[in-house]
C-alpha cells in the first residue's frame, strides 16, 4: 500500500493486486467484534449500569450498520478504480480515514477475540483459527499504513 | 517535517503489550522533541466540564491495557477523541502500557459517557467508573 500525492483534497493510495484482494476480503469480514464484548464499566460503581450499557450497545449497533453500508460503497469504488493489472487506487476524503481506522481495528480486535484473546503467544493454534490470526495481522498492516499517512505530508511524496 | 532516523523497532508495530518483541531495523519518522520535560496531569478537567454541584458525582474515563491495540493507534485515538497534543496522548498511552490503565478524564455523567462511546467506537478497552 503506497501513499500517492493527494488529489482534489482526497487521500490517495495505490494498492497492489494482492493488497487489493486482501483489503477487500478483510472489509467483507466486518463487523468482527462480538456485540457483547464491549462493556461500559468494569466495576459496580455506576448507578444504572444496565441503562448505560444499553446506550452503548445501541450506539455501537448503529455504527456497525452505517459502516457496513459505507464499506459496500468503498468496495464498489475500489472495483471502479481498478487499473488493468496494476492494482487499484484507494481514494478517501480525509474524514473517512478515521472511519476506516475504526473498521480495521474492529477486524483486528475482533479476530484477536476469536483467537481466544491470547496474552502474548500464538502457539498451538487449531487450523481453523489461522484465518483469525491472518485477519488480525492483515488489518494491522493497513492500519499502520493509514496512520503513517497522517504523518507524511502529501507534498513530500 | 521531522527527521528520518534509524532505530530498532519490533517486527510488527508495537501493541500496548507486545505480542512479539523480535527486533528489526526500519526507517521511522522521528517524533518531535521538546527541550525541557513537561509535567502532564493524569486527569484533565476543564472548568466548564466540572460536575455542576458538590452532590453530583464525577465519572472517570479509564482506558485499560490490552495486547492487541497498537501503541501508535492508541496515541492517535487519544489525540482525536480528546483533542490532545501528541505528547500528552503518548503520556497516557504509556501509562496504559506500563501501569495497566490510565484515567483519561473526570467528567460529568454525560460527558464521560460520550468519551467512552467514542473510544469504544475505535475498539479501545475504555470504561467509565463513578469517582469515589
Amino acid at each position: 500500500m503506497k501513499r500517492l500525492p493527494d488529489s482534489r483534497g482526497r487521500l490517495e493510495f495505490h494498492l497492489g493486486e494482492n493488497e487489493r484482494l486482501l483489503f477487500e476480503h478483510l472489509l467483507r469480514l466486518y463487523p468482527v467484534v462480538p456485540p457483547a464484548h464491549q462493556q461500559i464499566t468494569r466495576g459496580p460503581t455506576l448507578l444504572d449500569a444496565a441503562a448505560e450499557q444499553k446506550l452503548l450497545d445501541e450506539a455501537l449497533a448503529e455504527q456497525r450498520q452505517q459502516s457496513r453500508k459505507r464499506i459496500e460503497i468503498l468496495l464498489q469504488d475500489l472495483a471502479r478504480l481498478k487499473s488493468a493489472g496494476n492494482g487499484s487506487r484507494l481514494s478517501l476524503p480525509p474524514a473517512d480515514l478515521e472511519w476506516l481506522l475504526q473498521v480495521l481495528n474492529d477486524i483486528r480486535v475482533g479476530s484477536w477475540v476469536r483467537l481466544g484473546s491470547p496474552d502474548r503467544k500464538f502457539e498451538n493454534l487449531p487450523p481453523g483459527h489461522l484465518q483469525h490470526l491472518w485477519a488480525m495481522e492483515g488489518a494491522g498492516f493497513f492500519q499502520m499504513a493509514l496512520l503513517e499517512s497522517l504523518t507524511t505530508p502529501s507534498e513530500n511524496l | 517535517m521531522g527527521r528520518i532516523i534509524l532505530r530498532a523497532i519490533p517486527a510488527r508495530p508495537p501493541a500496548l503489550r507486545d505480542l512479539d518483541n523480535r527486533p528489526r531495523f526500519s526507517y521511522v519518522p522521528a517524533v518531535a522533541e521538546t527541550a525541557t520535560p513537561e509535567l502532564l496531569p493524569d486527569v484533565t478537567e476543564r472548568e466548564q466540564d466540572k460536575p455542576k454541584s458538590g452532590l453530583e458525582p464525577g465519572y472517570l474515563v479509564i482506558c485499560w491495557n490490552d495486547p492487541v491495540n497498537y501503541m501508535d493507534y492508541v496515541t492517535h485515538v487519544f489525540q482525536v477523541v480528546f483533542g490532545w497534543p501528541r505528547q500528552k496522548a503518548e503520556f497516557h498511552m504509556r501509562q496504559v502500557h506500563e501501569q495497566g490503565k490510565s484515567v483519561l478524564a473526570r467528567e460529568s455523567l454525560e460527558r464521560a459517557e460520550h468519551y467512552v462511546h467514542q473510544l469504544q467506537k475505535y475498539t479501545l478497552h475504555a470504561t467509565m467508573e463513578r469517582d469515589a
